[in-house]
C-alpha cells in the first residue's frame, strides 16, 4: 500500500502540485488520470522520488519515504519496478541483457537461477523469441513488454507506470492493460499507472485519482466513473462520443 | 553567476561518481569495454594524426633553419621535443575533447533525455557512478598510452616526410631525435596526460548529465562540453607548466 498525505510540489513560480492525497490499495491497478499537463508525471515522479516534493509525506506501507535518507531511498528502491513511457530501455544491451540487468546489479542468485527468472519475466510477457534482440529490432508495443519484464525481475512490491500505452494501437494497449493488472493481481503488488487513455481507465481502473490543474478533483473506480456529476472529470472522460454513448447506454438505458 | 553555479554542480556531480560502486565485478567489467570504446578505438586516429603532425613539424623545422651554422641533427630534435612537450599531449588532448567528449556527451545526454538514467535510479543504482566513474577512469588509464603513441608514430611521420622531401637526411633525423633527451620533459607531459583525461571524460558527462530537453539539446550540449573542455585544457597546460617546468 502506498499512501500520499499532502503533497506540494512547483516549479519556480508555478505550482504544479496542489495538496493531493491518496491511498494506492495492493493488488489493484490504482491509475492516476487527467489531462495532459494536469501534473501526472510530476505526481507519479514525487512518489517514486526521482523529484523531490515541497511539502507532504509518502508512505510506503508505513515507512515515510520523504524522511528516507539517500541510501534507505536505494534500498527501497530495490522493491519499486517502474516502466517509463518510452519504454527506457538500455539500448547497449539486448531484451535478455536489459531484463537481467537489476538482478546482475543486485542479486545474489546463480547464473542459471538469473537466467530461470529471466526465463519466467519474457514468458509472463510473451517475448521468449525475442531474447536476443537489441530494442531498436523490436517494436514499441515489445519494448513496452520488456520494459514491463525488467520491471517486475526483482519481483517488486510496487509498480509505476508512467503513460504504458503512449503511441501504441488499441489493440496492443489492451495487451499491455491487461498484462499489467493480471501481474498486479497475480503478484498482489501495489501498481500506480499513470495515463489519459480512456480504454485503460475502463478496462483496468480499480482504483482511480483524477488531477486537473494539479489539485485533487475525484476518486472512484470505473463504475463510478459512469455515475459521477463532477463536471471536470465529465468533461475529460466523455468528450469522446463513444464514452458518451456507453455512459448513456449502461446508466439512461437510451 | 552561472559559470559558480556550474562549476559547484559540476563539483557535486563528481562527489556522487566517486561513491562506493553497488557491485565491483559489473563496474570493472564496465571501465574495460570502456577503455576499449574510447581507448582501444581511439588508436587509428591518434597514429594518422600523429604521422602528420610530425611531418608537418619537421618540414616546419627545416623550413625555418635557414642559419647555416646550426646543424640539421637540430630538426629530429626540435620535432622530438614538441611532440614530447606539447603536441602529443596538448593537441591531442584538444583533439580527443573532440572525439571521446563529443562520444561521452552524446552517449549519456540520450540516455538522459530518454529516461534511461531515470530507470537506472529507480532501480537503486547510482546512475552518475555507474555511466561515468568507468569512464573517467578508462580515459585517465588510456591517455598516457594515447600519448607515448603518438609522440612514436609523430617521430615515425618526420622520419618519412623530412627525408622524402630532403629536408634531413635519415643519418641527421635519427641523431637529432636521440639528441640532448631530458626524461622528465616525458614525465612532465604524462603528468599532464593524467590531468586532461580526467577532464576530457569529467566535464563530456557533466554536461551529458545535466542536459534537459530532446536531441536538439543533447547537440548543443556536446558542443558546449567540447568548448569547455578544450578551455580547460589550455589553462591547466598553463598551470602545469608553470608549476613542473
Amino acid at each position: 500500500m502506498i499512501e500520499i498525505k499532502n503533497i506540494y510540489k512547483s516549479f519556480e513560480q508555478n505550482d504544479v502540485l496542489k495538496d493531493i492525497s491518496k491511498v494506492f490499495n495492493k493488488g489493484e491497478t490504482n491509475l492516476i488520470i487527467g489531462r495532459s499537463g494536469s501534473g501526472k508525471t510530476v505526481l507519479l515522479k514525487s512518489i517514486v522520488g526521482l523529484l523531490d516534493v515541497d511539502r507532504g509525506q509518502i508512505f510506503y506501507d508505513d515507512r515515510d519515504f520523504t524522511k528516507m535518507n539517500h541510501n534507505a531511498r536505494k534500498k527501497l528502491r530495490q522493491e519499486m519496478g517502474m516502466v517509463f513511457q518510452g519504454g527506457a530501455l538500455f539500448d547497449s544491451l539486448t531484451v535478455e541483457e536489459n531484463i537481467r540487468f537489476p538482478l546482475d546489479m543486485f542479486s545474489e542468485l546463480s547464473a542459471a537461477e538469473k537466467q530461470k527468472q529471466v526465463d519466467f519475466c519474457l514468458d509472463r510477457v510473451n517475448l521468449v523469441d525475442a531474447n536476443k534482440l537489441y530494442p531498436s529490432e523490436i517494436s514499441g508495443g515489445m519494448q513496452k513488454r520488456v520494459a514491463i519484464a525488467r520491471a517486475i525481475v526483482m519481483n517488486p512490491k510496487y509498480l509505476f507506470c508512467d503513460e504504458p500505452n503512449s503511441g501504441l494501437d488499441p489493440e496492443t494497449s489492451m495487451v499491455i492493460d491487461e498484462l499489467i493488472h493480471s501481474i498486479t493481481v497475480d503478484l498482489q503488488i501495489t501498481t500506480i499507472i499513470n495515463t489519459h487513455d480512456m480504454n485503460s481507465v475502463m478496462e483496468i481502473g480499480d482504483n482511480i485519482l483524477f488531477i486537473s490543474e494539479g489539485e485533487m478533483c475525484w476518486e472512484g473506480n470505473r463504475k463510478d466513473i459512469l455515475h459521477t456529476g463532477n463536471q471536470k472529470l465529465q468533461e475529460f472522460v466523455f468528450a469522446n462520443k463513444q464514452y458518451q454513448r456507453i455512459r448513456d447506454e449502461r446508466i439512461e438505458g437510451k | 553567476m552561472n559559470i559558480f553555479n556550474q562549476t559547484g554542480r559540476y563539483f557535486a556531480l563528481m562527489l556522487k561518481v566517486f561513491s562506493r560502486p553497488e557491485r565491483h565485478s559489473i563496474y570493472l567489467r564496465q571501465t574495460f569495454n570502456e577503455i576499449e570504446n574510447l581507448g582501444v578505438k581511439s588508436v587509428g586516429i591518434v597514429a594518422v594524426i600523429s604521422v602528420f603532425m610530425g611531418g608537418i613539424m619537421t618540414l616546419q623545422v627545416a623550413y625555418n633553419m635557414t642559419n647555416p651554422l646550426l646543424p640539421n641533427t637540430l630538426i629530429g630534435l626540435g620535432n622530438r621535443d614538441s611532440l614530447i612537450l606539447e603536441f602529443s599531449s596538448t593537441i591531442m588532448a584538444l583533439i580527443m575533447a573532440g572525439k571521446i567528449g563529443s562520444n561521452i556527451t552524446s552517449e549519456i545526454g540520450s540516455m538522459k533525455v530518454t529516461e534511461q538514467i531515470d530507470s537506472l535510479e529507480i532501480m537503486g543504482v547510482n546512475s552518475a557512478s555507474y555511466l561515468i566513474m568507468p569512464k573517467i577512469i578508462a580515459v585517465v588509464l588510456m591517455f598516457p598510452f594515447l600519448y607515448i603513441l603518438s609522440v612514436f608514430f609523430g617521430i615515425i611521420g618526420g622520419l618519412i616526410v623530412g627525408p622524402a622531401v630532403g629536408a634531413v637526411s635519415v643519418a641527421d633525423y635519427i641523431n637529432g631525435i636521440q639528441y640532448a633527451f631530458i626524461p622528465y620533459y616525458v614525465t612532465f607531459s604524462l603528468i599532464k596526460c593524467l590531468v586532461y583525461g580526467f577532464l576530457i571524460a569529467s566535464i563530456a558527462a557533466f554536461f551529458g548529465y545535466t542536459v534537459e530537453g530532446g536531441a536538439f539539446d543533447v547537440g548543443a550540449a556536446s558542443t558546449r562540453a567540447v568548448v569547455n573542455t578544450s578551455i580547460m585544457i589550455l589553462v591547466w597546460d598553463l598551470i602545469l607548466t608553470q608549476l613542473l617546468l
